[in-house]
Protein backbone atom coordinates (compact mmCIF):
# COMPACT_ATOMS: atom_id res chain seq x y z
CA UNK A 1 0.00 0.00 0.00
CA UNK A 2 1.33 3.33 -0.76
CA UNK A 3 0.44 6.84 0.90
CA UNK A 4 -0.59 9.36 -1.64
CA UNK A 5 1.00 13.11 -1.54
CA UNK A 6 -1.83 14.32 1.45
CA UNK A 7 -1.65 10.79 3.26
CA UNK A 8 2.46 11.74 3.53
CA UNK A 9 1.65 15.04 4.31
CA UNK A 10 -0.79 14.48 7.05
CA UNK A 11 1.33 11.70 8.50
CA UNK A 12 4.34 14.04 9.04
CA UNK A 13 2.27 16.76 10.45
CA UNK A 14 0.95 14.32 12.91
CA UNK A 15 4.53 13.32 14.02
CA UNK A 16 4.76 16.91 15.21
CA UNK A 17 2.42 15.87 17.87
CA UNK A 18 3.42 15.07 21.05
CA UNK A 19 1.37 12.78 23.79
CA UNK A 20 -0.08 15.39 26.00
CA UNK A 21 -0.36 18.13 23.78
CA UNK A 22 -2.83 21.00 23.60
CA UNK A 23 -3.13 21.86 19.69
CA UNK A 24 -4.95 24.30 17.70
CA UNK A 25 -6.24 22.98 14.97
CA UNK A 26 -8.08 24.57 11.24
CA UNK A 27 -9.81 22.44 9.17
CA UNK A 28 -8.61 19.60 6.65
CA UNK A 29 -4.98 18.39 6.76
CA UNK A 30 -4.48 19.46 9.92
CA UNK A 31 -7.68 18.34 11.23
CA UNK A 32 -6.97 14.64 10.02
CA UNK A 33 -3.21 14.98 11.17
CA UNK A 34 -4.73 15.71 14.77
CA UNK A 35 -7.13 13.11 14.80
CA UNK A 36 -4.35 10.47 13.66
CA UNK A 37 -1.83 11.49 16.14
CA UNK A 38 -4.51 10.73 19.11
CA UNK A 39 -5.89 7.41 17.37
CA UNK A 40 -2.02 6.33 17.40
CA UNK A 41 0.88 8.09 19.53
CA UNK A 42 -0.48 10.72 20.86
CA UNK A 43 -3.83 9.54 23.14
CA UNK A 44 -3.81 12.63 25.71
CA UNK A 45 -3.43 15.07 22.99
CA UNK A 46 -6.29 18.07 23.32
CA UNK A 47 -7.88 19.91 20.54
CA UNK A 48 -8.54 23.17 20.12
CA UNK A 49 -11.05 24.90 17.78
CA UNK A 50 -11.54 29.04 16.80
CA UNK A 51 -14.87 28.57 16.96
CA UNK A 52 -15.08 28.05 20.41
CA UNK A 53 -15.04 23.75 20.45
CA UNK A 54 -12.74 22.11 23.01
CA UNK A 55 -11.73 18.65 22.00
CA UNK A 56 -14.71 17.15 20.20
CA UNK A 57 -14.58 12.88 19.48
CA UNK A 58 -16.55 13.69 16.03
CA UNK A 59 -18.39 10.52 14.68
CA UNK A 60 -18.95 12.24 11.08
CA UNK A 61 -15.96 14.23 9.61
CA UNK A 62 -16.51 17.82 10.04
CA UNK A 63 -16.47 20.31 7.05
CA UNK A 64 -15.08 23.16 8.31
CA UNK A 65 -14.85 24.20 12.29
CA UNK A 66 -18.04 25.89 12.44
CA UNK A 67 -19.65 22.22 11.28
CA UNK A 68 -21.53 21.26 13.88
CA UNK A 69 -20.53 17.49 12.98
CA UNK A 70 -17.45 19.30 15.21
CA UNK A 71 -19.40 20.15 18.51
CA UNK A 72 -19.83 16.06 19.37
CA UNK A 73 -18.13 14.38 22.04
CA UNK A 74 -16.75 17.90 22.85
CA UNK A 75 -15.31 18.51 26.87
CA UNK A 76 -16.50 22.27 26.30
CA UNK A 77 -18.33 24.07 23.88
CA UNK A 78 -17.27 28.10 24.62
CA UNK A 79 -16.56 30.84 22.01
CA UNK A 80 -13.90 32.37 20.19
CA UNK A 81 -12.14 34.53 22.64
CA UNK A 82 -12.42 31.87 25.01
CA UNK A 83 -10.07 29.46 22.80
CA UNK A 84 -8.11 32.48 21.64
CA UNK A 85 -7.28 33.59 24.81
CA UNK A 86 -6.23 30.03 25.86
CA UNK A 87 -3.82 30.35 22.88
CA UNK A 88 -2.62 33.80 24.13
CA UNK A 89 -1.87 33.08 27.42
CA UNK A 90 0.49 30.46 25.94
CA UNK A 91 -1.71 27.16 26.37
CA UNK A 92 -0.92 25.76 22.84
CA UNK A 93 1.99 23.71 21.83
CA UNK A 94 1.70 23.35 18.07
CA UNK A 95 -0.70 25.35 15.95
CA UNK A 96 -1.29 24.20 12.27
CA UNK A 97 -1.60 26.75 9.51
CA UNK A 98 -2.66 26.72 6.33
CA UNK A 99 -0.99 28.99 3.34
CA UNK A 100 -1.68 30.72 0.09
CA UNK A 101 1.99 31.54 0.39
CA UNK A 102 4.63 31.41 2.57
CA UNK A 103 8.70 32.62 2.15
CA UNK A 104 11.63 31.49 3.43
CA UNK A 105 11.62 32.73 6.77
CA UNK A 106 8.06 31.35 7.58
CA UNK A 107 6.39 34.53 6.81
CA UNK A 108 2.53 33.79 5.70
CA UNK A 109 -0.03 35.67 3.64
CA UNK A 110 -3.72 35.22 3.37
CA UNK A 111 -4.77 38.47 2.81
CA UNK A 112 -4.43 39.55 -0.95
CA UNK A 113 -2.60 38.00 -3.97
CA UNK A 114 -1.02 40.27 -6.33
CA UNK A 115 -1.58 44.13 -6.26
CA UNK A 116 -1.30 46.28 -2.75
CA UNK A 117 -2.72 45.51 0.51
CA UNK A 118 -5.21 48.59 -0.98
CA UNK A 119 -5.51 47.88 -3.98
CA UNK A 120 -4.93 43.91 -4.06
CA UNK A 121 -5.44 41.99 -7.45
CA UNK A 122 -7.54 39.36 -5.61
CA UNK A 123 -8.56 40.10 -2.00
CA UNK A 124 -8.35 36.86 0.22
CA UNK A 125 -10.35 35.95 3.06
CA UNK A 126 -7.93 37.68 5.95
CA UNK A 127 -6.10 36.71 8.81
CA UNK A 128 -8.84 35.06 11.25
CA UNK A 129 -7.15 32.87 13.42
CA UNK A 130 -3.97 32.70 12.06
CA UNK A 131 -2.24 35.55 13.54
CA UNK A 132 -3.32 35.04 16.59
CA UNK A 133 -1.94 31.68 16.13
CA UNK A 134 1.79 32.68 14.35
CA UNK A 135 2.17 35.44 17.44
CA UNK A 136 1.01 32.95 20.24
CA UNK A 137 1.31 29.02 19.81
CA UNK A 138 5.07 27.56 21.13
CA UNK A 139 5.84 26.64 17.83
CA UNK A 140 3.50 26.42 14.45
CA UNK A 141 3.21 23.67 11.29
CA UNK A 142 3.02 25.39 8.21
CA UNK A 143 1.21 23.40 5.04
CA UNK A 144 0.91 24.53 1.94
CA UNK A 145 1.62 24.14 -1.99
CA UNK A 146 4.85 23.49 -3.29
CA UNK A 147 4.78 25.79 -6.31
CA UNK A 148 6.97 28.98 -7.00
CA UNK A 149 4.48 31.52 -6.54
CA UNK A 150 3.54 30.10 -3.37
CA UNK A 151 6.84 29.42 -1.75
CA UNK A 152 8.42 32.53 -1.96
CA UNK A 153 11.45 34.72 -1.03
CA UNK A 154 9.35 37.22 1.03
CA UNK A 155 5.40 37.37 1.02
CA UNK A 156 3.74 40.57 -0.60
CA UNK A 157 2.03 41.08 2.95
CA UNK A 158 2.43 39.65 6.35
CA UNK A 159 -0.90 38.43 7.97
CA UNK A 160 1.09 35.91 9.84
CA UNK A 161 4.51 36.73 11.54
CA UNK A 162 7.02 33.83 11.16
CA UNK A 163 10.90 35.01 11.89
CA UNK A 164 10.15 38.25 9.64
CA UNK A 165 13.56 38.74 7.92
CA UNK A 166 15.35 36.45 9.70
CA UNK A 167 17.77 36.06 12.56
CA UNK A 168 16.06 37.35 15.71
CA UNK A 169 13.43 39.69 14.11
CA UNK A 170 10.83 38.09 15.48
CA UNK A 171 12.04 38.59 18.77
CA UNK A 172 13.00 42.18 18.31
CA UNK A 173 9.22 42.64 16.98
CA UNK A 174 8.01 41.85 20.98
CA UNK A 175 7.01 38.12 19.84
CA UNK A 176 8.94 36.50 22.49
CA UNK A 177 8.37 32.40 22.25
CA UNK A 178 7.39 30.44 19.24
CA UNK A 179 7.50 30.60 15.49
CA UNK A 180 7.30 28.18 12.42
CA UNK A 181 8.89 24.66 13.32
CA UNK A 182 8.19 23.22 9.88
CA UNK A 183 6.62 23.91 6.19
CA UNK A 184 4.91 20.54 5.09
CA UNK A 185 4.44 20.86 1.11
CA UNK A 186 3.47 18.41 -1.33
CA UNK A 187 6.81 17.34 -2.11
CA UNK A 188 9.29 18.08 0.59
CA UNK A 189 9.63 19.10 4.35
CA UNK A 190 11.43 22.34 5.20
CA UNK A 191 12.98 23.43 8.73
CA UNK A 192 14.53 26.56 9.76
CA UNK A 193 18.25 27.23 10.41
CA UNK A 194 18.40 27.98 14.00
CA UNK A 195 20.50 31.35 13.77
CA UNK A 196 19.31 32.63 10.21
CA UNK A 197 16.07 31.63 10.54
CA UNK A 198 16.54 30.22 7.04
CA UNK A 199 14.28 27.27 5.67
CA UNK A 200 16.05 24.46 4.36
CA UNK A 201 15.49 21.23 3.14
CA UNK A 202 14.88 18.37 5.89
CA UNK A 203 13.54 16.42 3.70
CA UNK A 204 12.23 15.11 0.31
CA UNK A 205 8.80 13.12 -0.25
CA UNK A 206 9.29 9.54 -1.14
CA UNK A 207 9.67 9.02 -5.23
CA UNK A 208 9.99 12.90 -5.70
CA UNK A 209 13.10 14.26 -8.04
CA UNK A 210 15.17 17.02 -5.78
CA UNK A 211 15.04 18.64 -9.16
CA UNK A 212 11.56 19.05 -8.86
CA UNK A 213 12.12 20.42 -5.53
CA UNK A 214 14.51 23.11 -6.63
CA UNK A 215 12.64 24.41 -9.55
CA UNK A 216 9.09 24.61 -7.92
CA UNK A 217 10.93 26.78 -5.07
CA UNK A 218 10.45 30.34 -5.18
CA UNK A 219 13.87 31.24 -4.13
CA UNK A 220 17.33 29.72 -4.21
CA UNK A 221 17.48 26.37 -2.26
CA UNK A 222 20.35 23.57 -2.03
CA UNK A 223 18.66 19.85 -1.88
CA UNK A 224 22.00 18.01 -0.36
CA UNK A 225 22.98 14.56 -2.58
CA UNK A 226 22.24 12.40 0.62
CA UNK A 227 19.09 14.42 1.82
CA UNK A 228 16.49 12.20 4.19
CA UNK A 229 13.02 10.45 1.88
CA UNK A 230 9.88 11.88 4.41
CA UNK A 231 9.16 8.93 6.27
CA UNK A 232 5.82 7.04 4.74
CA UNK A 233 3.09 5.67 6.94
CA UNK A 234 2.84 1.73 7.06
CA UNK A 235 -0.54 0.22 5.87
CA UNK A 236 -1.79 -0.08 9.26
CA UNK A 237 -1.65 3.81 9.56
CA UNK A 238 -2.78 4.57 6.03
CA UNK A 239 -5.93 2.29 6.41
CA UNK A 240 -6.72 4.27 9.78
CA UNK A 241 -6.40 7.60 8.04
CA UNK A 242 -8.39 6.88 5.08
CA UNK A 243 -11.17 5.22 7.48
CA UNK A 244 -11.43 8.70 9.02
CA UNK A 245 -11.87 10.58 5.42
CA UNK A 246 -13.65 7.61 3.69
CA UNK A 247 -15.67 10.29 1.57
CA UNK A 248 -12.25 11.59 0.20
CA UNK A 249 -13.68 15.21 1.66
CA UNK A 250 -10.20 16.11 2.65
CA UNK A 251 -7.76 12.91 0.58
CA UNK A 252 -8.83 13.47 -2.40
CA UNK A 253 -5.76 12.42 -3.92
CA UNK A 254 -6.59 8.45 -4.35
CA UNK B 1 -41.94 48.51 28.95
CA UNK B 2 -41.76 45.23 26.86
CA UNK B 3 -39.17 44.33 25.29
CA UNK B 4 -40.62 42.02 22.28
CA UNK B 5 -41.95 43.79 18.79
CA UNK B 6 -42.14 42.37 15.33
CA UNK B 7 -39.07 41.49 12.83
CA UNK B 8 -40.21 44.78 11.21
CA UNK B 9 -40.21 46.83 14.31
CA UNK B 10 -36.44 45.84 15.06
CA UNK B 11 -34.88 46.39 11.97
CA UNK B 12 -36.60 50.30 12.50
CA UNK B 13 -34.15 50.59 14.92
CA UNK B 14 -30.68 50.32 12.63
CA UNK B 15 -30.01 53.60 10.47
CA UNK B 16 -28.24 54.75 7.81
CA UNK B 17 -24.83 55.02 8.75
CA UNK B 18 -24.88 53.30 12.38
CA UNK B 19 -22.18 50.47 12.82
CA UNK B 20 -23.20 46.95 13.27
CA UNK B 21 -22.49 43.73 14.44
CA UNK B 22 -24.31 40.64 13.49
CA UNK B 23 -23.90 37.41 15.73
CA UNK B 24 -23.12 34.27 13.89
CA UNK B 25 -19.97 31.74 12.36
CA UNK B 26 -19.68 29.76 9.54
CA UNK B 27 -23.04 28.41 8.55
CA UNK B 28 -24.23 29.06 11.54
CA UNK B 29 -26.08 31.34 14.45
CA UNK B 30 -26.44 34.29 11.91
CA UNK B 31 -29.80 36.45 12.21
CA UNK B 32 -30.51 36.15 8.07
CA UNK B 33 -34.12 37.11 8.24
CA UNK B 34 -32.91 40.12 9.91
CA UNK B 35 -30.81 40.68 7.36
CA UNK B 36 -32.84 39.77 4.34
CA UNK B 37 -35.13 42.46 6.20
CA UNK B 38 -32.08 45.23 6.23
CA UNK B 39 -31.72 44.89 2.39
CA UNK B 40 -35.39 44.78 1.91
CA UNK B 41 -35.79 48.14 2.82
CA UNK B 42 -32.25 49.26 1.73
CA UNK B 43 -31.09 50.60 4.33
CA UNK B 44 -27.51 51.75 3.46
CA UNK B 45 -24.17 53.36 4.46
CA UNK B 46 -23.68 51.37 7.06
CA UNK B 47 -20.16 50.06 8.77
CA UNK B 48 -20.07 46.22 9.22
CA UNK B 49 -17.75 45.15 12.50
CA UNK B 50 -17.35 41.41 11.90
CA UNK B 51 -15.51 38.94 12.84
CA UNK B 52 -17.21 35.37 12.28
CA UNK B 53 -20.38 36.55 10.29
CA UNK B 54 -19.26 35.69 7.12
CA UNK B 55 -22.92 35.17 5.89
CA UNK B 56 -24.64 38.74 7.14
CA UNK B 57 -20.98 40.07 5.78
CA UNK B 58 -21.32 38.71 2.12
CA UNK B 59 -25.25 39.55 1.76
CA UNK B 60 -24.82 43.08 2.39
CA UNK B 61 -21.36 43.56 0.29
CA UNK B 62 -23.21 42.70 -2.18
CA UNK B 63 -26.39 44.76 -1.60
CA UNK B 64 -24.41 47.93 -1.68
CA UNK B 65 -25.36 48.10 2.07
CA UNK B 66 -22.05 48.57 3.49
CA UNK B 67 -19.91 52.01 3.60
CA UNK B 68 -16.80 50.56 5.81
CA UNK B 69 -15.99 47.05 6.73
CA UNK B 70 -13.65 46.10 9.87
CA UNK B 71 -12.73 42.81 10.52
CA UNK B 72 -10.74 39.74 10.81
CA UNK B 73 -12.03 37.13 8.19
CA UNK B 74 -14.39 36.22 5.87
CA UNK B 75 -14.93 33.07 3.97
CA UNK B 76 -18.09 30.66 3.28
CA UNK B 77 -16.12 26.99 4.98
CA UNK B 78 -15.84 24.53 2.74
CA UNK B 79 -17.28 26.63 -0.33
CA UNK B 80 -14.42 29.00 -0.76
CA UNK B 81 -14.08 32.68 -1.07
CA UNK B 82 -17.00 35.06 0.39
CA UNK B 83 -16.72 36.80 -3.41
CA UNK B 84 -19.19 40.00 -2.75
CA UNK B 85 -16.78 40.69 0.45
CA UNK B 86 -13.35 40.45 -1.89
CA UNK B 87 -15.43 42.25 -4.83
CA UNK B 88 -16.28 45.42 -2.86
CA UNK B 89 -12.46 45.48 -1.13
CA UNK B 90 -11.00 44.78 -5.09
CA UNK B 91 -13.20 47.41 -7.23
CA UNK B 92 -12.63 49.93 -3.78
CA UNK B 93 -16.08 50.44 -3.19
CA UNK B 94 -15.93 50.19 0.47
CA UNK B 95 -12.91 51.19 3.09
CA UNK B 96 -11.98 48.45 5.33
CA UNK B 97 -9.25 47.52 8.19
CA UNK B 98 -7.98 44.45 8.71
CA UNK B 99 -7.68 42.50 12.20
CA UNK B 100 -6.97 38.67 13.70
CA UNK B 101 -9.68 37.28 15.38
CA UNK B 102 -8.70 37.37 18.63
CA UNK B 103 -7.74 41.18 17.99
CA UNK B 104 -10.91 42.35 16.95
CA UNK B 105 -12.67 39.98 19.35
CA UNK B 106 -10.70 42.00 22.40
CA UNK B 107 -11.66 45.26 21.43
CA UNK B 108 -15.24 44.40 21.98
CA UNK B 109 -14.32 42.34 25.34
CA UNK B 110 -12.81 46.03 26.33
CA UNK B 111 -15.56 47.79 25.30
CA UNK B 112 -17.81 45.25 27.22
CA UNK B 113 -15.57 45.74 30.14
CA UNK B 114 -15.86 49.86 29.99
CA UNK B 115 -12.52 50.40 28.79
CA UNK B 116 -10.89 52.22 26.80
CA UNK B 117 -8.12 49.63 25.33
CA UNK B 118 -7.46 46.02 24.20
CA UNK B 119 -4.62 44.60 25.22
CA UNK B 120 -2.84 41.60 22.86
CA UNK B 121 0.21 40.29 21.91
CA UNK B 122 -1.37 39.56 18.26
CA UNK B 123 -0.83 42.16 15.37
CA UNK B 124 3.01 42.39 16.73
CA UNK B 125 5.28 42.35 13.68
CA UNK B 126 3.00 41.63 11.20
CA UNK B 127 1.10 44.03 8.24
CA UNK B 128 -1.88 44.23 10.26
CA UNK B 129 0.11 46.77 12.06
CA UNK B 130 1.85 48.42 8.97
CA UNK B 131 0.63 51.94 7.50
CA UNK B 132 0.18 52.99 3.95
CA UNK B 133 1.39 57.02 3.29
CA UNK B 134 2.19 57.41 6.84
CA UNK B 135 -1.10 56.50 8.12
CA UNK B 136 -1.83 53.14 10.20
CA UNK B 137 -3.68 50.24 8.66
CA UNK B 138 -5.71 49.97 12.06
CA UNK B 139 -5.18 52.27 15.43
CA UNK B 140 -2.65 50.89 17.38
CA UNK B 141 0.02 51.66 20.17
CA UNK B 142 3.32 49.22 20.31
CA UNK B 143 3.34 49.36 24.22
CA UNK B 144 6.20 48.14 26.52
CA UNK B 145 4.54 46.81 30.40
CA UNK B 146 5.59 49.13 32.58
CA UNK B 147 5.45 46.16 34.98
CA UNK B 148 8.58 44.19 33.07
CA UNK B 149 9.60 44.46 29.70
CA UNK B 150 6.70 42.76 27.75
CA UNK B 151 5.81 44.09 24.52
CA UNK B 152 1.91 44.13 23.74
CA UNK B 153 -0.24 45.78 21.22
CA UNK B 154 -2.95 48.15 22.48
CA UNK B 155 -6.15 48.85 20.44
CA UNK B 156 -9.26 50.90 20.84
CA UNK B 157 -12.34 49.38 22.02
CA UNK B 158 -15.03 48.80 19.73
CA UNK B 159 -18.69 49.67 20.38
CA UNK B 160 -20.83 49.03 17.95
CA UNK B 161 -24.13 50.95 17.60
CA UNK B 162 -26.14 47.83 16.98
CA UNK B 163 -25.47 43.96 17.53
CA UNK B 164 -27.94 41.59 16.10
CA UNK B 165 -27.81 38.28 17.13
CA UNK B 166 -30.12 35.86 17.00
CA UNK B 167 -30.79 32.50 19.70
CA UNK B 168 -32.66 29.32 20.14
CA UNK B 169 -35.07 30.89 22.51
CA UNK B 170 -35.79 33.82 24.88
CA UNK B 171 -37.84 35.42 26.51
CA UNK B 172 -40.21 38.62 26.66
CA UNK B 173 -37.42 39.88 29.42
CA UNK B 174 -34.78 39.51 26.19
CA UNK B 175 -32.95 36.42 27.46
CA UNK B 176 -31.20 34.67 24.90
CA UNK B 177 -30.29 31.07 25.27
CA UNK B 178 -27.94 29.43 22.96
CA UNK B 179 -26.70 25.67 22.12
CA UNK B 180 -23.36 24.93 21.35
CA UNK B 181 -20.55 26.60 20.70
CA UNK B 182 -21.34 30.59 20.89
CA UNK B 183 -19.05 31.95 18.55
CA UNK B 184 -18.25 35.71 19.42
CA UNK B 185 -21.76 36.34 20.89
CA UNK B 186 -20.98 37.18 24.32
CA UNK B 187 -18.31 39.67 23.70
CA UNK B 188 -20.61 41.82 20.63
CA UNK B 189 -23.71 41.70 23.13
CA UNK B 190 -21.73 43.36 26.01
CA UNK B 191 -20.03 45.89 23.85
CA UNK B 192 -23.30 46.91 21.73
CA UNK B 193 -24.73 50.43 22.53
CA UNK B 194 -27.80 48.74 21.52
CA UNK B 195 -28.83 44.72 21.17
CA UNK B 196 -31.43 43.38 19.16
CA UNK B 197 -32.15 39.44 19.36
CA UNK B 198 -34.26 37.22 17.45
CA UNK B 199 -35.16 33.74 18.48
CA UNK B 200 -35.71 30.62 17.03
CA UNK B 201 -38.89 30.37 19.82
CA UNK B 202 -40.30 32.29 22.91
CA UNK B 203 -40.42 30.11 26.34
CA UNK B 204 -42.18 31.14 29.54
CA UNK B 205 -39.39 32.96 31.97
CA UNK B 206 -39.89 30.28 34.31
CA UNK B 207 -37.87 27.55 31.29
CA UNK B 208 -34.99 30.28 31.30
CA UNK B 209 -34.99 30.11 35.16
CA UNK B 210 -34.77 26.56 35.16
CA UNK B 211 -31.87 26.37 32.57
CA UNK B 212 -29.82 29.49 33.08
CA UNK B 213 -26.18 27.49 32.20
CA UNK B 214 -28.04 28.19 28.45
CA UNK B 215 -28.59 31.53 28.91
CA UNK B 216 -25.34 33.31 26.55
CA UNK B 217 -27.13 36.71 26.45
CA UNK B 218 -29.19 38.36 29.68
CA UNK B 219 -32.01 40.09 29.41
CA UNK B 220 -30.44 42.89 31.02
CA UNK B 221 -28.09 44.10 27.77
CA UNK B 222 -31.04 43.23 25.26
CA UNK B 223 -33.35 45.93 24.60
CA UNK B 224 -35.41 44.35 21.97
CA UNK B 225 -36.44 41.02 20.80
CA UNK B 226 -38.63 39.20 18.26
CA UNK B 227 -39.45 34.89 17.47
CA UNK B 228 -38.06 34.30 14.21
CA UNK B 229 -38.32 31.08 13.17
CA UNK B 230 -35.95 29.52 11.03
CA UNK B 231 -34.28 33.09 11.61
CA UNK B 232 -30.90 31.79 10.67
CA UNK B 233 -32.01 30.49 7.05
CA UNK B 234 -29.74 29.14 5.40
CA UNK B 235 -27.10 28.95 7.65
CA UNK B 236 -28.06 26.38 10.57
CA UNK B 237 -28.97 26.38 14.29
CA UNK B 238 -27.34 23.63 16.65
CA UNK B 239 -30.24 20.83 17.78
CA UNK B 240 -32.59 22.80 15.48
CA UNK B 241 -31.88 22.36 11.41
CA UNK B 242 -29.06 22.20 10.09
CA UNK B 243 -27.22 24.48 7.75
CA UNK B 244 -29.38 24.48 4.05
CA UNK B 245 -26.25 22.64 1.71
CA UNK B 246 -28.02 23.12 -1.27
CA UNK B 247 -29.20 26.80 -0.76
CA UNK B 248 -25.33 27.55 0.45
CA UNK B 249 -24.05 25.93 -3.05
CA UNK B 250 -26.74 27.85 -5.29
CA UNK B 251 -25.49 31.16 -3.26
CA UNK B 252 -22.56 30.81 -3.61
CA UNK B 253 -22.77 29.75 -7.74
CA UNK B 254 -24.87 33.43 -8.14
CA UNK B 255 -22.43 35.28 -6.00
CA UNK B 256 -19.81 34.77 -8.89
CA UNK B 257 -21.50 37.03 -10.80
CA UNK B 258 -22.97 40.71 -9.74
CA UNK B 259 -26.06 40.33 -11.99
CA UNK B 260 -26.91 36.69 -10.86
CA UNK B 261 -26.23 37.75 -7.40
CA UNK B 262 -28.86 40.69 -7.89
CA UNK B 263 -31.52 38.15 -9.35
CA UNK B 264 -30.68 35.85 -5.81
CA UNK B 265 -31.44 39.25 -3.35
CA UNK B 266 -34.08 40.41 -5.19
CA UNK B 267 -35.82 36.32 -4.97
CA UNK B 268 -35.11 35.92 -0.89
CA UNK B 269 -36.24 39.77 -0.38
CA UNK B 270 -39.67 39.45 -2.20
CA UNK B 271 -42.05 39.59 0.87
CA UNK B 272 -41.58 39.00 4.68
CA UNK B 273 -39.92 36.22 6.37
CA UNK B 274 -43.04 34.32 6.28
CA UNK B 275 -43.05 34.98 2.56
CA UNK B 276 -39.44 33.73 2.59
CA UNK B 277 -40.06 30.56 4.27
CA UNK B 278 -43.11 29.34 2.31
CA UNK B 279 -41.11 29.68 -0.66
CA UNK B 280 -38.64 27.44 0.44
CA UNK B 281 -41.32 24.93 1.48
CA UNK B 282 -42.17 22.53 4.06
CA UNK B 283 -39.92 19.29 2.15
CA UNK B 284 -37.04 21.20 2.17
CA UNK B 285 -37.32 22.62 5.67
CA UNK B 286 -38.15 18.92 7.05
CA UNK B 287 -35.43 17.62 5.45
CA UNK B 288 -32.78 20.15 7.47
CA UNK B 289 -34.16 18.62 10.74
CA UNK B 290 -31.18 16.89 13.12
CA UNK B 291 -30.82 13.87 14.67
CA UNK B 292 -31.35 14.19 18.61
CA UNK B 293 -28.46 12.50 19.44
CA UNK B 294 -25.85 14.47 17.30
CA UNK B 295 -27.75 17.48 16.83
CA UNK B 296 -27.36 17.72 12.84
CA UNK B 297 -28.92 16.35 10.26
CA UNK B 298 -28.24 12.30 8.70
CA UNK B 299 -29.53 10.82 6.05
CA UNK B 300 -30.87 7.33 6.38
CA UNK B 301 -29.27 4.91 3.35
CA UNK B 302 -29.22 1.04 2.67
CA UNK B 303 -26.36 1.00 4.76
CA UNK B 304 -27.16 3.37 7.91
CA UNK B 305 -27.34 6.74 8.53
CA UNK B 306 -24.80 9.11 6.89
CA UNK B 307 -24.12 12.51 7.63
Amino acid sequence: MTATTEELMVFAASQEIRDGNTVFVGTGLPMLAAYLARATHAPDVSLLFESGIVDPNPTHLALGVGDFRLMHGATSVRGLHYVLGLLQKGSIDVGFLGAAEVDRHGNINSTIIGGTYRHPGKRLPGSGGANDIASSAKSTVIMCLHRPERLVDRVRYVTSPGFLGGNDEREQSGLRIGGPRMIITDLAVLRFHPVTRDAYISSIHPGVDPATVIARTGFPIEVPSDVARTPAPDDTTIQLLRGMDPGGVYLRGR
Amino acid sequence: MSKVGTLEELVDLVKPGMSISFGGFAHSLTPLAFVRELIRRDIRDLELIGIAEAWAADMLAGAGSLRKIVFSNFMFEGFGLCRNFSRVIETGAVEFEDYSHFALASRFSAAGLGLPFATVRSLLGSDLAGSDDGVQRVRHVDFTSPFGDERVMLLPAASPDVVVIHGHRGDEHGNVQILGATAVIEEQARAGKTVIATVEQFVDSAEIRATPNHTVVPGLLVSHIAEVPYGAHPTGMFRLYDADYDHIRQYAEASRDPAAFAAYLADVTTGDHQDYLARLGVRRLLNLRVDPHFGYHLERTESGWRA
